[in-house]
This record gives C-alpha cells, structure tokens and sequence, in this order.
C-alpha cells in the first residue's frame, strides 16, 4: 500500500521542515551495543502458543522503587520478537502525565542475523491524547518505531518514569493480545511500608523477597487474549488477567478493609468539591418545588442534569482522578462523568438527599471485588441515599450497604437512561461506594425483564403480486429506549432516516419508508414511540403456484454464535422483554397450505415463545422474547447455540400460501 | 493552511501592526435568537450563521471567526472547539460566547488547554482546545482566534468554503506579501524564495471552485482579495463517492514562480521528466543486471516481462517496511538517487522500483516512458491547481512497437499489463515523445475483475448443511488478498476472508476458508477452497425453504435504500460475479418451488441474470451479475437504484422442496 494522508497534514510538515532548516545539523549519538540484559535475552527459544501469534514478549519486566514518600520509580525492560509481518506493529511505548517525569526510554533491536541497531531520537514519536474530542487529557505517549523490525528480529526497550506523586498501586497487565514467555513485576518498598496484592482472572503467584522488603512476582508463558473472533463476548479488559499492587494507605490486609480505604481516600479527594454554591441551592429549589416525593424530585435534577450538562473535558494530571468544583460545571454547564456526578451530589445535597461518588468501569465484569484497585476503573456513577421511610417501586437499580443503608445507583453521564433505572453495561457490575467510613464494594443490580424492551406491532396488508405495505409501532423502555434516544440526540433527521432505512431493510429488501416519526416525551421515564409506513415492492415470493410469506416483516431478536468450542463466557447484554404482535391481511384468492410450527423456548436465562396463526384471512404473528440473565459461563455455550439456532430458524419461517383455482362460469 | 514560504530580507512588520482587523462579536438579531429550524437547511442540527477568515501575509497572521446556531441536541458538539496548529504557529487571541435564546450572554471564561497531538524529531502539531460555556439547543455560539507565524515566513491561505454544516454568511479576505501588493513591489527590498524548488516566487496565484454564479475573484484596487459568499450547502455524505474532498467548494491561494497554468504545466513537466530521466538513468550495472535477466532472442514483450518480474521480486517497502534515517545510517546506507541504487540495495518503494524498473526497460534497449498519476482514492486531478503533488504514484508506459501498455510495478502482486484500480481511469502527467503532457489511463473492463463461486451444498431433512465452494478471483480481488498477505500472513488473511464471508452467507452457516491457491502467483487466477457447514432454512410440516440464492440472502446491495443522490458515483471498477451453487437434498423431497429465472438489463451498463434448473435431489441456481461502468454521474442515479432493486428483490427468493416427491405436472 502506498502512503496516503491529508494535504494539510503533508503541507504542515513542510512548514515544521522549513523551520528546522535553521537549526544546527544534529549530531548523530555515538551507537550504544544492547544492554547485557538484553543480549542473555537473545538465547530464549520461543515455546509454542496456540493462536499462532505475530509476536511474543519474550520478557517484561517491571521494577516499582518507591521511596519513603510513597512515591515510586518505573522502570521496565521488555524484549519483543517479532515473528510475522503484522508483528512489526507491536512496539514499545510509555505514556506520561504533567505530573510525570520520562526519566529516559531507550531501545535496540538485534536481527535474526545478529546485527544490532540503537534507536535514536527519529525513532520516537509523540503522540498526545487528542483522538476523542470530547474526552482529552495532557497525557502523552512515547511510540517506538523499532529501527531493523523485520520478522525474527528481537526489539528491546527500556524505560524509566517518575510516577505521579498520588499514585499509590499500579495495575500489572500481564495478559495482552500477544503471548509471553516470562514477565515479572517487582516491588522495592521502603522500610516499614506495606504493599497489598490482588490477582484478576490469574491463579494467584507468590512472590520471592529478593531483598528486604523488596518483592518479585514472575510468570512463564501467559497466552495471547484473542476475542476477535468470539461473539458475544464478555469486555476484552474483564476477560484479560491482571494483579494490582499497592503500597499507599489502602495496602491493608482485608480486602474488605482495602475497598474501604480506597473509598476514603477517595472521599477526601472529593472534599468540598460538591460543595453547593447559592446559585446551584437555588437551582435545585426551584427545580423539585412542588414535587410530590422523593422519586419526583430526584427525577426533576436528574433530568436536569442529563440534559443541560455536555460531555467535555480536558483532564491533566490528578484531574483524571478529581473532578472540578461544582459551582464550576454548573457555570460552565459541561464536564465528564466526575464532574456531572460532583454537580449532582451538589444540587441533592442542596435539597437534603445524600448521595456519593461510585468509581465504576463502564465495562462490566472490569471491576472485580477480589481485586481492590482504584486504579481499575473508568467511570463515576452516583450512588443516591435512600431515606428509610422510601419505598417507590420506581426506584429499581437500588442496592443495600453493610449497614443496612439503601442506596438509588444512578449514572448521570448516560444522558437518556431514567433515574430507577440503570445502564445495561452497568447491570451486574461491581463498583466502589466512596462514602466515608461506610465505604465498600457493592454489586451493582441486575434489573428485571420488564425493566427494558419493547413493544412492536404491525399492521400490514399483503397483495397478490407479493408487494406488501404497512404500518409498524414500536414502544422502547429502559435502556433499549435509552439507546434509542441517545441515537436520536446525536443524529440529525436526515442521518436518523438513513439509519431507520438501513435497520428497515436489513429485513426487507427494497423497502420504502413512507414515513416515519419518533415521540420522545420529555420525561425520560416514559416510553419512547417510533411509528413508520412501509412499503415493500415484493415481499411474498412465488414459487410455482405457492406465494411464500415471512410473517415476522421486521424485527431481529437473534444474538451470533458459532459452532467453535468455547473458552469464553457468554455475555447476554441486558435483561428485558421483546414482543411482536403483526398482522398481515392477505390477498383474495390465496389459502394457506401451511403455517410455521409454534415455537416454546424456556431456559433460566431467556425464553422464546412465537405463534402464527391465520384468521378470516389476516395472517397473526405473535412472539416474546425475554433475556433472564446477563451473561452465561462457557460451559453453557451448548445451551446458548441451542436456544439462537432456534431463534433464527423461527425467523426464517413462511407461511405457504396456496392460489385458489378460480370459480367457475356460470352456465349459460 | 498551505506550504510556507522563507520570506528573505529585513524584518519589516513594525510598521504595519496598526493594520489588525478581525471580526467583531455581534450582535444577534431577534429572528436568529428565536430560530429553532432553518428552511434553508431542513433537519440541520446547526448552521454557520457567519464565517469569517483574513490572512494577512506580511503581518503574519490569520483571524478566524464562526457564529454558530444550534438547532438539535446533535447541534451542541459544535460547541467543543479544537484548533489544530503546526509548528512554531501559536493560537493567540481566543474569545467566545453562548448566547442564550433569551440574549443571555455567556462568555468563555476558562483558559484553552494547549495540548501536543503528535512531535518527532523534524514535525510537532499541536490543538488548542475549547468548549464554549453553557450552550443549549438555540444557543448561538461565538468565537474568534488568531494563527500568527513567524515572521520569516508567509503563509498563503486555503479557504474551505464547504463545511459539515449549512453556511449562511461567509466572508474571506486576503492581503498577500507585499511584493505582490499593487504599488509595492518597487519599495519593497523582500521577495519569496522556494526553498524546495530554488525558485524566486512572483506570481500569486489561486485556485476556485465556487458555487455557480459567483463572479470571479479579483484583488481590489489595494490588491486584497476578499470574497462574499452565501447558503452554502453542506458537505455531502453518501455511499461510493469518489474522494469528496476534491469536488468541495473552496479557494487555495500560493504563491508561485511561473505566470499561467501552460507556463506552470510546462516547467514542472519539464523539470519532473529531467529528474525521472536523471534516476532513470541506465548505467551500466543496470544493463549488467539486465543482461542476465532476459535473453537476446527474447521478444520486446518477453523481455518487458522478464524484468517486470525481476523488480516485481524485489523488497518493495511499502508493504513491508521502511528503513528508518537512524537504521540507514547505522547500516551506512545512503537514499537511493538512482534506479541502481534501488537494485544495489534490492529494494526501495513503490515509486523508486516503478522507475527503476523504467530504467531496465531502457537498458534493455525498449521503449518506455514513465506516468505520475493521481491515485484515484484519494483525489481528482485539477489542472487549475499548480501543484505537481497531485500526482501521487508512478506507472511506467511500454511501448511495444504501436501497442502500448500502461504497468504498475510499484505495485506488489500486479500482474503484469494491469494496474491496481487506482491508478486506472485518472490523470497523470506523462514523458512522451513530443515531451512531457497530460493523459490519462485507461479505465478496467468488467473481464478483467471476476469473481466466481462454484458450490455444493448438501442439506439433510432437518436443513443441517454441509459442503464446499470455490470462489476463484482475477484482476482487484484478487490483487487484494494477495496484497493484503504481505502486510500480515496467511492466517491473518484467512481470518479476514473468514469475517467477509460471515457477512454474506446465510443466517445460521458457518463458512470457513480451507486454503488459498495461487497466492504467490499473480499470473494466475486466486483460488479460495471454503468449506461450508451448519443449519440453513426454514422446516415446515410438509416443506423446507432455503434462501434461492446463497450469497445474496442478507440483501447487500448498494443504494437500494438511498432515494435521491447528489454527487458522482465511484465504484472503482467494473466487475464480474458469478454463482453457481447446487443444493443436494435427500431423495424424499422434491423442488416444490424455485427462483423464477431472471433479466435485468441497464443496457451498456449493467445486467444481471439468474436461473434454476432442478432435477432428482438437486437443484442450480445460478447468478451472474455484471457491472461495466465505475464512474456515474449523479443523473445516472435513478437507473442505477432501479437496477440494484430489482437485483436485490430478485435475490430474496427461495427454493421451496416438498417433503414427499411432488405429483407430475404440478
């Protein structure tokens, strides 16, 4: 492939050329060999891994040198070989914060051959973090582009950080998309410091004590994470092992203790952050007056919130841990997650609710309560006090805390999803409830079937040269309806017709859409209505003397699956109910020869049931899809592959309709 | 922004500082602060009430401004501003505000954050970054900045007219160096220098492509440009555009050493075939290396392709890696400045090996010429636009005494007397005989581009299937997967023809790729062995329905779904598929139904054909369908829909068998 990219980019660079036109001839380093840990790495053979990879790490190894302060020194040593032409990609790299220091980042690269190449400043790139436009930060991140990366080659790297100084744990990510043959992680503490560990999806390793009080994890081939051709797969992040370490306040030998220490921590990070200003008192006062009740005035700043509060924000330093001041965003009127949980608390606070931060991650699964870290995680959520006295069943996403204490989760960030209810990705989650002293881990809820899903009928009038034309009616609930209004806000009307056509036609081919029209009432807890005319030129197909009809027009409730032995969990995606209810009137002069068999699907994590039924010549569809659970372990994969086959063969089905011989003359 | 230029001589902007002028905050009238909707831009979720931009070449700086309606919930992301920069430019002067759709004004007042986007060792960009405060749907937004560079340098401006959003207002202005300021060039003791080229800069000069009807843009009596424009339309957004950043509206000012596009065309032909000639040049190791490649009694064809697969051999980096200045200097490898430099070091890139490869053409004592042509997927050529960086990649011409053949040997796995399609049907800038000219390739027939998948399937009662299809491919797609093995391997590429085949078949199949044949021959045809498995299909009481056709059933065709078009239509090149696929069923059922054989035709353009024939425990369906254009014009576009729905409806019928053999003549 030959380079492209963007005239303005290439003109750009001119421009940066032209000014270091002037600037002196730099003087080439005098070439440094590979570092001796290095040249003993060259001797490792490379065992065999499944997967056949494009690269192995030979080794990865990381020294944590913390100080008396508690604060640590990275350095790391990797070795890379490279073993296919997609394995050149897989470089080094050390990303680092304006409270960071790179110490240095060094790199060699030895050939199949032998012949050995030091990588020198124009091997390096920067990158900062700027791909998201609404999610930036003042990281930066240091690539290697490897001189000599040809396949059999061997690159090493080696680095050395000073970590910020609030960084108590690091988080050792020793499952990647590549395979290892060894990797360790070291921890040299100071006198009298404690560290506390804690392992994800790994049988925990002892470590040896190479010096006082300095500890050495090591593993030998951990396996490539390859979920790119598994469907339905759980997040790649909750599926790759990892083990935390840290070494602050929170290194205490009870996980439970652990959890609650971070939350403190946490808790006092936050101090005085939500701390309400007039303008923001007042705000909420007038938004809950005359509210009836609890749920009606959470609903009243809720809403508020999801609506006039935009995603931005430009985090630099700890700002990727503590959010701004409320009186800031709500001036401002934008933030992230931190930000838009601080100015809630703010405005509950305001009105007498108390409510706390909830460091979560948006994938779930990520968050494992074996593993304290606050570290791990990528989110902020709210977690609301609910007063005793409270009992509405419209509050679901409601969990009790150690103390018996009830709390409402709520995540502000998602802009559509009804306080009560919950983000699906959140469901079944685990996330930190930073409330002071009563700090803990909490299991995040999974919400009933009948919190999510949708109603869809249909009605539709079939003619006897196949063409068929109609009206459908969807009514979307709880996420479902959630997602559908975050499309919907983020999409203009031509984009969301374009979309609707797409999504129509997927299930009928050639189809017209007459018209359409979405009803969003302004509470979020309400439903969201979508109504569109359709018109499909041949939607029943001949076959000799037989017109063949799908009765299920549109509507696709199948998950993918495959027939491949399964290592991997199976993730559901959301609880909720689906049903359709079409009719189809058919055309004069045509009987049925046959309808689809019913189909009674009942399992603990979803049931299937649907029936098509034929009478005074209107054609009746009718199913319900529920979704128990929000996931399955991989040992039920057979049971999953069963219950989706089932589901698409039901989707295939046709009703065979038969032409009726004309009636004949009368006699003369 | 466009390519700066040294400015040489003495500093002399003092002077001219009281010269600043940039637009002012204004004040918004009653109907755009009560506007929800905008009848100019039906469904927009924001519009550009006015843009401003002025560029002044001898103070060195560029003013921009931009007021914003917002009309959607969609609309309130323009409110999150980034302002890319390069270099040693510098963003100065940032003000914004929200106006409330009650005249509420709300003034940004938070500091940008200026942040790195990308820095090696020669290029740093950077982006100031802003959100404006308190924005609400029927907020107006506000802002305006400053680019300042350094002195030394001008920077001629690019005026991108068309944007992602509807433009009421727009207002552009430009006050050259000023040298070319009427009444200047006497007094002023400063000129521009190209560094690149060595060339003395003296003309300016601009290319437009402007909505219809706007009168051409000349400097006033002070030689400033400036241009008024209103209701702009959006940028377009549709499916197989060609590269739509070519057709937008814009202007592009830079300064140049020539007087007029003939003067211009002709100069830089002239100069870019010396130096092609000059690396081209056949020395005497390239007529070795020549001589124990072909044979003298080889033919003039024989022998053009003798060497075609020599350098064809050879490392091309471009898909597999270049060496970095650091690795170069480590190995004491120096650029390649000749054709038998790149043979020395056996490889270099697609261009290098391209004209290498023209150079052992002429050692061997043939006749050939070398093209740079536009690469097609990623602009058009416009010949009002001097810049010779049009041009992207190198194709050679052999000539073979009145045949002509235009060859790519920069690229890997071309055969020979083809070229990747994008390099087909576009302009470049060719040596011929009378010298360098325009031409312009030819464009790929359908024959050349097939693809053709052959298959047995056998389905049991319940509708489980198992069996195999070879889908064997010539010309693009196959040029593709061969190419795409270089940059990874045969697993990767598997894995990859595995996941376009998932999108294809039918719902409730797995199909696998087994094996590739011919990969590493690009003389001959590619061949995919693919086996088939899984459940497909409807079972009823008394009959099984299969999709008629296998490939097709998931309803893929294009723009079935999009009523009306506004831009060209670039498919890239014409095509060939065919299928032919027999289902094997067991003896206890018989064809109760099948796809009715099927015509469309879109005469000198496309046409599309499909069959059964069934007979004991089997039945063929077959498919063919051909495309012979690439490129349509927008007009074209109701028969090219017309056809893709007649396609697509014919595509969804079904085999229906019956459980027991069905009764004669029924």
């Amino acid at each position: 492939m030959r380079s492209g990219g963007s005239s303005s980019l290439r003109s750009a660079a001119l421009i940066a050329a032209a000014v270091l036109c002037f600037g002196p001839a730099a003087r080439a380093a005098k070439n440094q060999p590979p570092p001796q840990w290095a040249l003993d790495l060259l001797k490792t053979s490379v065992p065999a891994f499944t997967g056949d990879p494009a690269a192995v790490i030979l080794s990865d190894e990381y020294v944590e040198t913390v100080d008396a302060q508690g604060r640590a020194t990275e350095r790391e040593r990797e070795a890379i070989r490279i073993l296919k032409p997609q394995g050149r990609e897989r470089g080094c790299a050390v990303s680092f914060d304006v409270d960071e220091k790179l110490n240095y980042f060094r790199a060699w690269t030895v050939t199949a051959d032998g012949k050995q190449f030091q990588a020198k400043n124009t091997d390096f790139v920067d990158f900062g973090d700027t791909t998201i436009p609404i999610l930036l930060s003042t990281v930066k991140t240091r690539v290697l582009h490897p001189p000599a990366a040809d396949i059999g080659a061997t690159v090493f790297c080696e680095s050395e950080e000073l970590l910020a100084p609030y960084q108590q744990e690091t988080v050792w990510s020793m499952q990647v998309n590549i395979p290892f043959v060894s990797e360790a992680l070291e921890v040299d503490l100071p006198p009298g410091r404690n560290y506390a560990a804690h392992w994800h999806r790994y049988s925990p390793v002892a470590p040896t004590q190479v010096a006082p009080n300095h500890w050495r994890w090591e593993l030998k081939n951990v396996p490539a994470l390859d979920l790119s051709n598994v469907p339905v797969a759980p997040s790649w992040s909750a599926l790759a092992a990892r083990m935390t370490v840290t070494w602050g306040d929170a290194a205490v030998p009870d996980k439970s203790r652990e959890w609650k220490a971070f939350g403190e921590y946490y808790t006092q990070l936050q101090e005085h952050r939500a701390d309400p200003t007039p303008d923001i008192a007042a705000e909420a006062q007038k938004l809950t007056a005359g509210a009836p009740d609890f749920y009606s005035r959470l609903k009243d700043i809720t809403q508020y919130i999801q609506k006039n509060i935009q995603y931005f924000i430009v985090e630099r330093g700890i700002g990727g841990l503590q959010s701004h001041f409320a009186g800031d965003v709500f001036r401002n009127r934008y933030g992230d997650c931190k930000d838009k949980t601080t100015l809630l608390i703010s405005m509950l606070q305001a009105i007498g609710i108390q409510a706390y931060y909830m460091p979560v991650d948006d994938r779930r699964g990520v968050i494992d309560p074996d593993d304290p870290s606050l570290a791990v995680g990528n989110h902020m959520i709210t977690a609301i006090q609910i007063p005793a006295t409270v009992n509405d069943p419209r509050l679901l996403a409601v969990v009790k805390g150690t103390t018996g204490t009830r709390y409402l989760i709520f995540d502000p960030t998602n802009e559509r999803t009804p306080v009560g209810n919950l983000p699906d990705y959140e469901q079944g989650s685990y996330a930190l409830l930073a409330a002071g002293a009563d700090s803990q881990v909490v299991a995040l809820p999974v919400l009933p079937p009948t919190a999510n899903g949708e109603e869809r009928t249909g009605t539709f009038a079939l003619a006897a040269d196949g063409s068929l034309s109609g009206t459908v009616e969807i009514s979307s609930t709880g996420p479902t309806g959630a997602d559908t209004r975050l499309a919907l806000k983020y999409t203009d009307p031509t984009e969301q017709r374009s979309e609707l056509e797409k999504a129509v036609a997927s299930d009928l081919p050639g189809v017209t859409l007459v018209s359409y029209k979405f009803t969003q009432p302004a509470d979020l807890d309400q439903p969201l209505d979508l109504t569109y005319k359709i018109a499909v030129p041949q939607y029943a197909h001949t076959a000799g003397p037989l017109l063949l009809v799908r009765p299920r027009p549109v509507g696709d409730d199948a998950m993918p699956f495959s027939d491949k032995p399964r290592t991997e969990p199976i993730d559901l995606h959301a609880t909720g109910r689906w049903h359709d209810s079409f009719d189809i009137a058919l055309p004069p002069g045509y009987a049925v020869d046959e309808l689809p068999d019913p189909v009674a699907l009942d399992t603990d994590f979803a049931s299937y049931h649907s029936t098509t039924t034929v009478k005074g010549g209107v054609l009746h569809f009718d199913r319900v899809y529920t979704v128990r659970k929000i996931g399955l372990p991989a040992s039920r994969a057979a049971d999953f592959r069963s219950f989706e086959g089932a589901i698409v063969e039901d989707q295939q089905e046709a009703v065979v309709l038969k032409k009726q011989a004309a009636a004949s003359k009368p006699a003369l | 922004m466009r390519k700066p230029h040294l400015l040489v001589g003495a500093a002399l902007v003092a002077a001219m500082l009281p010269l600043f002028a940039h637009a002012q905050f204004q004040q918004p009238t009653p109907e755009e602060l009560k506007m929800t909707s905008d009848p100019k831009a039906p469904g927009a979720a924001a519009v550009y009430l006015d843009i401003a931009e002025t560029t002044d070449d001898n103070l060195h700086y560029k003013s921009y401004y931009a007021r914003i309606k917002v009309l959607t919930e969609k609309g309130k992301s323009l409110a999150n501003v980034e302002i890319p920069y390069a270099g040693e430019f510098k963003v100065t002067d940032i003000k914004a505000r929200t106006i409330h759709s009650d005249g509420t004004i709300i003034p940004l007042d938070v500091k940008p954050e200026n942040l790195l986007s990308f820095k090696d060792g020669n290029t740093k960009f950077g982006k100031m970054v802003f959100t404006l405060p308190s924005v609400e749907v029927g907020s107006i937004l506000e802002y305006r900045y400053q680019l300042r560079y350094p002195d030394e340098w001008v920077s001629s401006p690019e005026w991108k007219i068309q944007r992602d959003y509807f433009v009421h207002k727009e207002h552009y202005s430009f006050i050259p160096f000023a040298s070319f300021l009427k009444g200047s060039q006497a007094s002023s003791s400063h000129y521009l220098y190209d560094e690149a080229t060595g060339q003395t800069l003296n003309t300016l000069i601009w290319m437009s492509r402007l909505p219809a009807g706007t009168p051409p843009l000349t400097g006033d009596t002070t030689g400033r440009y400036t241009l008024d424009l209103t209701d702009i339309p959006a940028r377009p957004d549709e499916e197989w555009m060609p590269p739509i950043d070519s057709l937008l509206y814009k202007v592009q000012f830079y300064y140049k050493g020539s007087y007029n596009a003939t003067d211009f065309w002709q100069d830089e032909g002239k100069r870019w075939s010396k130096q092609v000639d000059h690396f081209a040049q056949p020395s005497s190791n390239l007529r070795q290396a020549v001589a124990g490649i072909i044979a003298p009694s080889d033919t003039d064809l024989v022998k053009a392709q003798k060497i075609y697969a020599a350098v064809e051999a050879l490392n091309n980096t471009d898909y597999s890696r270049a060496r970095s200045q650091s690795e170069m200097q480590q190995l004491k490898i120096k650029p390649a400045k000749r054709a038998e430099d790149v043979w020395t070091q056996k490889g270099g890139n697609s261009n290098e090996i391209a004209l290498l490869y023209l150079a052992m053409l002429r050692a061997a004592g043939l006749k050939a010429y070398a093209i740079k042509v536009v690469d097609r997927d990623q602009a058009l050529f416009d010949a009002s636009y001097l810049d010779r960086d049009q041009f992207n990649d190198v194709l050679v011409l052999f000539k073979d005494g009145s045949k002509e053949t235009v060859l790519d040997p920069g690229e890997k796995l071309c055969p020979f007397g083809t070229v990747n399609w994008r390099h087909s049907n576009t302009y470049g800038l060719a040596q011929t005989d009378q010298g360098p000219a325009f031409g312009k390739t030819p464009d790929q027939p359908y024959t050349a581009n097939s693809t053709t998948r052959t298959g047995n399937i056998t389905i049991d009662e319940h509708g489980a299937i198992t069996g195999y299809i070879t889908q064997i491919m010539s010309g693009q797609q196959a040029l593709r997967w061969r190419q795409m093995e270089l940059e990874n391997d045969d697993t990767a590429v598997k894995k990859a023809f595995d996941r376009e085949l998932q999108q294809i078949v039918p719902a409730g199949v797995d199909a696998h790729i087994d094996h590739f044949l011919g990969m590493d021959d690009p003389s001959a045809n590619l061949i995919a062995m693919i086996n088939v498995k899984g459940s497909m299909g409807a079972a009823t009481g008394k009959r099984m329905l299969l999709p008629g056709f296998f490939f097709e059933s998931r309803a893929t065709e294009p723009f079935v779904q999009q009523e009306k078009r506004l831009e060209a239509i670039d498919m890239h090149y014409g095509d060939r598929v065919s299928d032919q696929i027999t289902y094997h069923f067991p003896a206890t059922m018989s064809v109760e139904g099948a796809p009715q054989d099927a015509k469309v035709s879109w005469p000198k353009q496309a046409i599309y054909l499909s069959q059964s024939k069934s007979g004991p425990g089997q039945i063929t369906v077959t498919r063919v369908i051909i495309r012979g254009f690439d490129y349509l014009k927008p007009s074209d576009y109701q028969e090219l829909r017309g056809f893709y729905q007649k396609v697509a409806a014919s595509d969804q019928q079904e085999v229906v068998l019956h459980a027991a053999p069905s009764a004669k003549g029924n």
